[in-house]
């Protein structure tokens, strides 16, 4: 009897996954920290709505598309993607293994990596219905800030929801390769997401094609202030790829490091406490 | 009784066959050069904790890859070789679960990794439930189960399948008595359909009552295989010690102490540990204590490995 092939186990893994995913401590813990660009929102509407014309840039009014693809950026994009991407992605066996439940998955008749990859469908399912509601809510209460229209700014948000996908399914496959390489993936997948990553993107050079934030931040489509010394210096030393090449860098990303950790979880034994 | 199996490599009738087999954790070594055959039928794994059940136990289902020779289940090596898990259903040792399923979610999301719909899975967990008598807790969350109730959602999504082989590390750990003797029926009935059953245990009573059949295992090597009767009187030699979890110890106590095997009792939390000369006696008593409801309801019954190390202690030196 042949084994069910690798995509309907896949499948299967995430239906099992999915449940235990988003009720779990962790989803709790992020779901309350993705409250942080929310309330961070609900305080700009207020003192919009109490002092209106008060926030400014160089003595200009702020639009409110500008405030929230400045907030897509630096919290979403920078922070709260990575950071997703490290919790869940490093934990996708790790979990299964410290839980002693690897056992049930691996003496079924399915192939090693369609745990792995079950669960990383489930990790991206979960984390994108984890950022959707705090991205909308946000969009809500920044976008009438100042001149700004919800009709107008519509549809950078569906770009924004793609491209805070495109990451989530990146990092989530990067850090669930380093889950399955390393001892202590939670310790290096932090290091490398806020380490690594933005210490390499002050530099010129290649190194930096080695990140995902550089094929990422190329798909960011709103326009930032750019008056601030550091905007300024950031533009500097910006190397943005264009579109398609940051799309086919993703792609490469994701594909390759979900092959090599399924390699991992294929090849290796893993030993329960007893 | 033979020794260790030799060189030669088990004949293909076997159900495991073990050629050299070696397993080694860095400098630990967890089974050392062992060539077996498990033929047919039931088949008891016996050995001490730290013996190397666990590690012959992984090997067989393919959790751990040899270091050093091979296995193979069925005629097919099992390591990397999922195909082979619809024929096997196993039972590991550890009380771990998808805690927020109900028990009936939990093995119907198993057998659904075998390949069927959500239908067929159904229809066969709710069968394998009633094989382990739970319907009635099916639709309870897997998190409220006591321990015999866990130990036989386990024992369900293992038989869920119908495999021809069945691998149960430790089946009866924690049961009640009760549960132990319908556990111990519905393993005796597998393998009376023709199927066949490799069960680890510390404890030479719960092996003996399901099958004469056994391997005797210590320090990572096959001590011994063959007629579990052999060892039976070495056993008798020493006291069988077992734990009570119950709500009325006291009463149970006194019982106890009326019967001419119970060389000695003492009370812990909740409990009661017996000391007896005679564990057969002994156990059919208790499991008529349980069911009667005479005495309170008997939650658990445990039995350290110490009387079977001294057993093997004997064995080694002889």
């Amino acid at each position: 009897m042949r084994p069910p092939p690798l995509v309907p186990s896949a499948l299967r893994i995430f239906d099992l996954s999915l449940g235990e995913m988003l009720w779990s401590r962790r989803s709790v813990f992020l779901g309350v920290l993705l409250g942080g660009p929310v309330v961070m929102a609900l305080g700009l509407r207020t003192i919009w709505t109490l002092y209106p014309n008060s926030i400014q840039v160089n003595g200009a009014v702020v639009a409110g598309t500008t405030i929230f693809g400045g907030m897509i950026w630096a919290l979403f994009i920078n922070i709260i993607v990575p950071l997703l991407g490290v919790f869940y992605g490093t934990s996708l066996i790790a979990d299964e293994v410290d839980d002693k439940t690897i056992t049930y998955l691996f003496t079924r008749p399915i192939p090693r990596r369609a745990v792995l990859f079950g669960k990383y469908l489930a990790y991206l399912a979960c984390t994108i219905l984890l950022v959707l509601p705090s991205v909308m809510l946000v969009f809500f209460l920044v976008v009438p800030i100042g001149s700004s229209s919800i009709a107008e700014g519509f549809p950078s948000l569906l770009t924004d929801f793609a491209m805070l996908a495109l990451g989530l399914a990146a990092y989530g496959a990067v850090f669930a390769l380093v889950g399955t390489r390393l001892k202590r993936p939670l310790i290096a997948g932090l290091v490398y997401a806020f380490g690594w990553e933005p210490a390499v993107m002050l530099f010129p050079g290649y190194l930096k094609r080695l990140t995902v934030s550089y094929y990422l931040q190329a798909l960011v489509r709103h326009e930032m202030p750019q008056d601030s010394g550091a905007s300024l210096l950031f533009q500097v030393l910006r190397e943005v790829p264009s579109v398609s090449t940051s799309l086919i860098g993703l792609t490469v990303i994701i594909l390759g490091a979900l092959w090599l950790a399924g390699l991992a979880v294929e090849r290796r034994e893993y030993v329960l406490d007893q | 009784m033979s020794r260790d199996a030799g060189p030669e490599a088990p004949p293909v009738s076997n159900i495991i066959a073990a050629d050299h087999l070696s397993k080694w954790y860095g400098q630990v070594i967890g089974l050392n050069d062992v060539s077996v055959g498990v033929p047919a039928g039931i088949t008891g794994l016996l050995g001490p904790n730290g013996a190397g059940k666990s590690t012959f136990m992984k090997l067989v289902t393919g959790q751990l890859k040899p270091s050093k020779g091979g296995i193979q289940v069925l005629g097919e090596p099992i390591w990397n070789n999922p195909a082979l898990y619809f024929r096997i259903g196993f039972c590991p040792e550890q009380d771990a679960f998808y805690e927020r399923m109900t028990g009936m979610e939990w093995v119907t999301a198993l057998i659904r990794l075998n390949g069927l719909d959500e239908a067929e899975a159904r229809a066969k967990a709710t069968k394998a439930i009633e094989a382990v008598e739970l319907t009635d807790a099916a639709n309870k969350k897997i998190g409220a189960y006591s321990k015999g109730m866990r130990q036989r959602i386990k024992m369900a999504q293992a038989i869920a399948h119908d495999p021809e082989l069945l691998i149960l590390d430790e089946p009866l750990a924690g049961m009640d008595p009760i549960a132990r003797r319908k556990t111990i029926r519905l393993i005796k009935e597998w393998a009376r359909a023709g199927r066949s059953v490799l069960v680890s245990s510390h404890i030479l009573h719960e092996i003996e009552s399901m099958t004469a059949n056994i391997l005797l295992i210590n320090q990572g090597r096959i001590l011994a295989e063959g007629n579990v009767h052999q060892i039976r009187d070495l056993i008798d030699e020493h006291p069988h010690t077992v734990y009570i979890k119950a709500d009325l110890t006291r009463a149970l106590a006194r019982e106890f102490l009326a019967q001419d095997d119970v060389l000695s009792l003492k009370f812990e939390e909740g409990a009661v540990v017996v000391q007896t000369g005679r564990p057969d006696a002994f156990y059919a008593r208790l499991t008529d204590m349980a069911a009667s409801g005479e005495h309170g309801m008997i939650h658990e019954v445990t039995s350290p490995d110490d009387n079977l190390q001294a057993v093997f202690k004997y064995l080694v030196k002889s």
